[in-house]
């Protein structure tokens, strides 16, 4: 399989913050940053009220102990990840590589 | 049996709906693995796990079957399950002890009523599973409208591993979209001839944007993998092979395979996912322990790992009576046991001698003198063991999770054509419901008849049929009743004082029960919150089968009565007087008084029915439908075809095969599957309490 590479080299992507899990740690967030090193771009796991246009999604607990949590209403399809450059939300994806790519293609657009 | 290490080991069931493919593809896995030399058919009755009578005369799988075959250097048990939902409880069984599965999906039809019902019970025994796609030799199939039931209907995050080439009689192989190529079958030698070949150029483009999906969804379970792609742009096959595996038994996403069986094309990758993609009895997080009494079911519990050299621990699953005796299938989750040792029914609470050992090979066995952690054998020699009983050392007496098993809907009266029959039914029957645990046998304390309970009237059907052929009695058969039930919808006290004085001692005892409804399935509940002792310590279960003796028949029309709870408050005793005959007798007067005043209402089985019908008759189907008390659910399209889904009483379904086919001159055809219990209206129950009276 011929890697694709030109897509890829624009950034080089770190993993940012991480959750403790039991199996381990779970990145919630990829830093992308340039050549220089320097941070330029984000793509970060969706956790807690989602605000999507005018709309927000906030998480209900259905349970007393909050074991079963639900997002009302249902956050739209795909937008576990935020794709961010420069602190600006550039789009929404199902998983974080689609975001990556999402991340780089507003770069490219400028 | 040879020795393999636990990693090298893979449990896995075949499911799916009726009909989708599961004894065909079964039969190819044997014939690719040697086990057979050569492939037989459904139709033409010769397969392997349909060794039963009845299941190659009819075609269909009846029972579920453990065979066992070897597919580079790993073992892999596969159990063939049955698809018609009245069978149910052999995939239920199955699912609960294996550490994976492999769906199959009709290519045209896509995801069907019975693959919906497999999967939820999959999801409730958490077992990792993969997805066939499979007939797509078939007129009319179609992979990606099939693909697109399994979001549809199952919810799923559904991840292609393969792309069709060609599709109906062009269909010639699949695109690898983990090693980027194509694998193309050559028609000849049954299937076992395939070569690796370039992605067809006009194929290229939609390789590439699936392959592209699924590194998106496959890296996304692993961070090390992620770093390596951004690192190299792409990642090693061994590293896309370990995130699917990782993103399979997290359930993260489900691996989807396609082929043809019954052409011989799709098979052996399908056997190369297995051991790739589905889990060892080590990957597994191992079974947990049963809740003790009282113990919220929700919380973690200790959990029993795969590993031969801790104390045994195995789940018997499932029990065969035949003429050398009783076989009960184990499944052996820690430990190691040879033949002739002892373990501890722990379910029950006593010794159990094992005598001889077996693998398994549909009917056919291979003695073997011992069993490891993550095999499946057969035991011979076991007293009382039933279906759901854990087996364990003395030492680490654990008892595993308990089997949750269907409940019947169907009732029929049988009583033996002859009177010298009456022992060898009874014998028979009791044979029969121990194998099969949703079957359940009782007798009418009116009548005295023997009331036979099953899933559905071909169940019953078979049981019979069993009876006559491997017990030889023939028996007369009432015609299928709805297994109704009783209930109450307000809570009650009852007062009963049971007082008899005729000469010697006499019998005294008081109770004072509160009746009190329960959600639907909960069952019976008994409290005993007796203090001072008003009812002496050594009555109290007296009052307990009192009680659920005569719930056996309902003050109604005499069903069972289900979903209360019951609890003993106070009482009366006497120092000579009372005994704890006189309080079961008080007890079941009780239960007869109290329930009338507690608004008792009859309950009936509502099932859930798919009706596939041409466009044309649509109409018909759904007026038909409303006639039935029917209430639609929802109504989805596939091509011409319309699918209507609804709630039917059963009462309503009996003979509706024929009338279905009248109306729509054998065009359409229908599914059903029990859904809950709903009260029946008043007109409904007064037709049937008249009857019974």
């Amino acid at each position: 399989m011929p890697a694709s590479r030109p897509r890829w080299t624009r950034l080089h992507w770190m993993r940012g913050r991480v959750e403790e899990t039991e199996n381990g740690g779970r990145t919630l967030e990829w830093i992308g940053c340039d050549d220089a090193g320097a941070p330029i771009a984000r793509v970060v796991r969706v956790q807690g009220p989602l605000f999507s246009g005018w709309r927000c999604y906030r998480a209900v607990a259905l349970d007393s102990d909050a074991r079963i949590v639900e997002l009302r209403p249902p956050p739209p399809e795909g937008a576990g990840w935020l794709a961010c450059v420069g602190g600006q939300v550039v789009g929404r994806a199902a998983q974080p590589l689609a975001a990556v790519r999402t991340a780089e293609a507003a770069l490219t657009q400028g | 049996m040879t020795e393999y290490s636990l990693d090298k080991i893979r449990n896995i069931g075949i499911t799916a709906h009726i009909d989708a493919g599961k004894t065909t593809t079964t039969e190819r896995i044997l014939f690719y693995t040697g086990m057979s030399h050569r492939i037989g058919e459904v139709h033409d009755g010769n397969t392997t796990t349909d060794y039963m009578d009845q299941e190659r005369e009819r075609g269909i799988t009846i029972t579920s079957a453990a065979v066992t075959c070897e597919w580079k250097d790993t073992r892999i048990n596969i159990i063939d399950t049955p698809g018609h939902i009245d069978f149910n409880i052999e995939v239920n069984r199955s699912l609960r002890v294996l550490d994976g599965a492999v769906f199959i999906i009709e290519g045209v039809a896509g995801v069907q009523p019975q693959s919906e019902t497999n999967w939820r019970l999959a999801d409730r025994y958490n077992v990792p599973r993969i997805i066939f796609i499979n007939k797509l030799d078939r007129t009319g199939a179609d992979f990606y409208r099939a693909f697109a039931t399994l979001k549809e209907k199952l919810d799923i995050v559904a991840l292609p591993l393969q792309l069709p080439i060609g599709i109906e009689d062009q269909f010639v192989g699949v695109i690898d979209l983990v090693e980027m190529k194509a694998i193309v079958w050559e028609g000849g030698e049954l299937g076992a001839k395939f070569h690796d070949e370039p992605i067809p150029e006009a194929m290229l483009e939609q390789a590439k944007e699936y392959r592209q999906t699924l590194l998106d969804t496959a890296l996304s379970v692993d961070d090390a993998a992620m770093e390596e792609y951004f690192d190299k742009g792409d990642v090693a096959v061994e590293t896309l092979k370990r995130c699917i595996k990782a993103g399979a038994i997290s359930g993260a996403f489900r691996p989807v395979l396609c082929g043809t069986a019954f052409k011989n094309k799709g098979v052996q990758p399908l056997l190369d996912a297995v051991i790739d993609y589905l889990p060892s009895p080590v990957d597994v997080p191992g079974i947990s322990v049963a809740a003790e009494e009282g113990e919220d079911e929700t919380l973690d519990r200790r959990r029993i790992k795969a590993d031969v050299k801790a104390p045994f621990a195995g789940l018997a699953f499932k029990i065969i009576n035949d003429k050398y005796g009783t076989l009960t299938f184990v499944r052996v989750y820690a430990g190691t046991l040879k033949s002739s040792e002892t373990v501890m029914n722990t379910t029950k609470g006593h010794r159990e001698r094992i005598g001889r050992m077996f693998q398994m090979h549909a009917d056919k066995r291979v003695e073997i003198k011992e069993v490891h952690a993550g095999d499946i054998a057969a035991f011979v020699g076991l007293k009382d063991t039933g279906t759901g009983d854990t087996l364990a050392d003395a030492s680490d007496p654990v008892v595993l999770e308990r089997m949750a098993f269907p409940v019947p809907v169907i009732d029929i009266s049988v009583e033996p054509k002859t009177k010298e029959s009456v022992e060898k039914m009874t014998l028979g029957l009791q044979k029969l419901a121990g194998e099969d645990p949703s079957l359940r046998l009782r007798t009418d304390q009116e009548t005295g008849q023997t009331i036979l309970s099953g899933m559905g009237e071909l169940h019953l059907e078979i049981i019979i049929d069993r009876l006559k052929r491997e017990y030889g009695v023939e028996a007369n058969i009432g015609a299928p009743q709805v297994a109704y039930r009783e209930t109450i919808s307000r809570p009650h006290t009852e007062i009963y004082t049971h007082k008899k004085q005729t000469g010697g001692s006499g019998q005294f005892a008081e109770v004072k029960i509160v009746f009190e409804p329960l959600e639907r399935n909960a069952g019976i509940v008994f409290e005993n919150k007796v203090v001072g002792g008003s009812v002496p310590r050594e009555y109290i279960p007296a009052v307990e089968k009192g009680i659920r003796v005569q719930a056996e028949t309902g003050v109604l029309a005499g069903f069972p009565t289900v979903d209360f709870k019951y609890t003993l408050v106070d009482g009366k005793y006497h120092d000579v007087d009372s005994s704890a005959l006189a309080f079961e007798i008080a007890a079941k007067a009780c239960f007869r008084d109290g329930m009338k005043k507690a608004s008792p209402i009859i309950l009936e089985p509502i099932m859930d029915v798919e009706v596939t019908t041409p466009q044309d008759h649509v109409g018909d189907v759904v007026g038909d439908l409303n006639r039935r008390r029917g209430m639609i659910q929802n109504q989805d399209s596939s091509g011409s075809t319309i699918i209507v889904r609804a709630h039917i009483p059963l009462k309503e379904m009996f003979g509706y095969i024929s009338d279905l086919r009248s109306m729509t001159k054998g065009r359409a055809s229908f599914t059903m599957q029990f859904h809950h219990y709903d009260p029946v209206p008043r007109n409904i129950a007064d037709e049937i309490m008249s009857k019974s009276a």
